[in-house]
């Protein structure tokens, strides 16, 4: 870290222990209830690009053992540096060996098989990606998910979502136990979609 | 355990090292004394609350060989910014040996303080000296009771005698 990079650091949680807490007890929630939106609680300074959620996310979740890896947009930004104070990350260029992945909203998706997949022996040492969408129910396409943690089946309306995710997600499913875990994010709310959910388009009617 | 971070020592400018390393052996009611007054009117904006961890430090054999891991010291380390958010001032940082919460803001706030040109003509009279002075009298002292218990060894050489050693037979 440049001694530049510190000057511009902002304050992490107002509480480091509460705050992280909260953050984790939302995102557990979050993988038990997929594809339920949940407000994060925003209790910290957030950079000034990405989103919010994602940003806090984050700031709870990465600790000195994992690798981060953030697309151009976020990069630029100052929230690098600001995670990598607060939580001891290391910052990585190479998508396939990082731990947690944070795809902006305006860059596309890398390749969802492409990043870590864990083996068959440790399924645990995949990557777990945050995608920022746009916004949840809205009038947009919507998705129906199956799976663990889902009554039936649920619907969840994404505007924004990538173009190839669905696919790429059911080619995730496919491997199980191997795979990636997924949080969509907009600017207040997160998502969880653990590797065991199921999720196809809705026929139009 | 504290992680490493923060600036390599070769972006520090040699000036802000030395005066960090003063602060941080700086005795705790000069810190208090000099540095309060001066932040009692700015707002402190915590980047990282104290912190008590512990850290690996390393040493060489004999000052120059071989590193080898001495031991774990306990460190207390903060990061401050002083003033408003519209006014960015630079950013404090101190790492201090021991578990003293209040000694590392106040070292934290010295190193803020004295990025800052406009306090650094003042500081360097009322504190850095000071400390400098302390710490060299600090060292002097220690170095005269050393001195105390030292021992010289020599050994007693044989009186050398003319002909015969003396016994009369």
């Amino acid at each position: 870290m440049k001694s530049q990079e510190l000057q511009n650091v902002i304050p992490g949680f107002t509480h480091e222990a509460f705050g992280s807490q909260a953050v984790f007890r939302t995102s557990l929630n979050a993988m038990s209830y997929p594809g339920r939106p949940l407000e994060i609680p925003l209790d910290c300074a957030l950079p000034s690009l990405g989103h919010g959620a994602a940003a806090a996310l984050l700031l709870g979740l990465l600790d000195s053992d994992t690798t981060l890896w953030m697309s151009p947009s976020v990069r630029e930004g100052d929230a690098g540096p600001w995670l990598r104070f607060h939580t001891g990350c290391q910052v990585s260029d190479d998508v396939n060996n990082a731990q947690f992945i944070w795809v902006a909203h305006s860059d596309s998706l890398p390749q969802i098989s492409s990043m870590m997949q864990g083996s068959e022996d440790y399924p645990d040492q995949s990557a777990t990606c945050i995608i920022e969408i746009q916004d949840f129910d809205m009038e947009s396409e919507e998705l129906v998910l199956q799976g663990p943690g889902i009554d039936g089946n649920c619907s969840l309306k994404v505007l924004g979502l990538p173009d190839a995710f669905v696919e790429q997600w059911q080619n995730n499913h496919r491997i199980f136990p191997r795979g990636i875990d997924v949080f969509l994010t907009n600017a207040s709310h997160i998502v969880g979609l653990p590797r065991t959910t199921r999720i196809s388009r809705k026929a139009k009617a | 355990m504290l992680h490493k971070f923060g600036n390599t020592p070769s972006e520090l400018t040699p000036m802000r090292q030395e005066w960090m390393a003063l602060l941080a052996r700086a005795p705790h009611t000069l810190l208090n004394d000099i540095v309060k007054p001066y932040i009692e009117s700015k707002q402190t904006e915590w980047l990282r609350r104290p912190e008590t961890g512990l850290m690996m430090i390393q040493a060489r054999v004999g000052g120059t060989g071989e590193r080898f891991n001495l031991g774990e010291v306990t460190v207390t380390r903060c990061a401050l910014r002083l003033g408003e958010l519209d006014d960015p001032s630079p950013v404090g940082v101190s790492y201090v040996l021991g578990r003293d919460h209040q000694h590392a803001q106040l070292a934290a706030a010295a190193d803020a303080l004295l990025q800052d040109a406009s306090y650094y003509v003042d500081l360097e009279v009322q504190l850095l000296e000071p400390v400098r002075q302390f710490l060299k009298q600090q060292q002097t002292s220690r170095q005269a009771r050393a001195q105390t218990t030292k021992v010289d060894f020599f050994t007693v050489a044989r009186e050398v005698s003319s002909g015969d050693d003396g016994e009369v037979s």
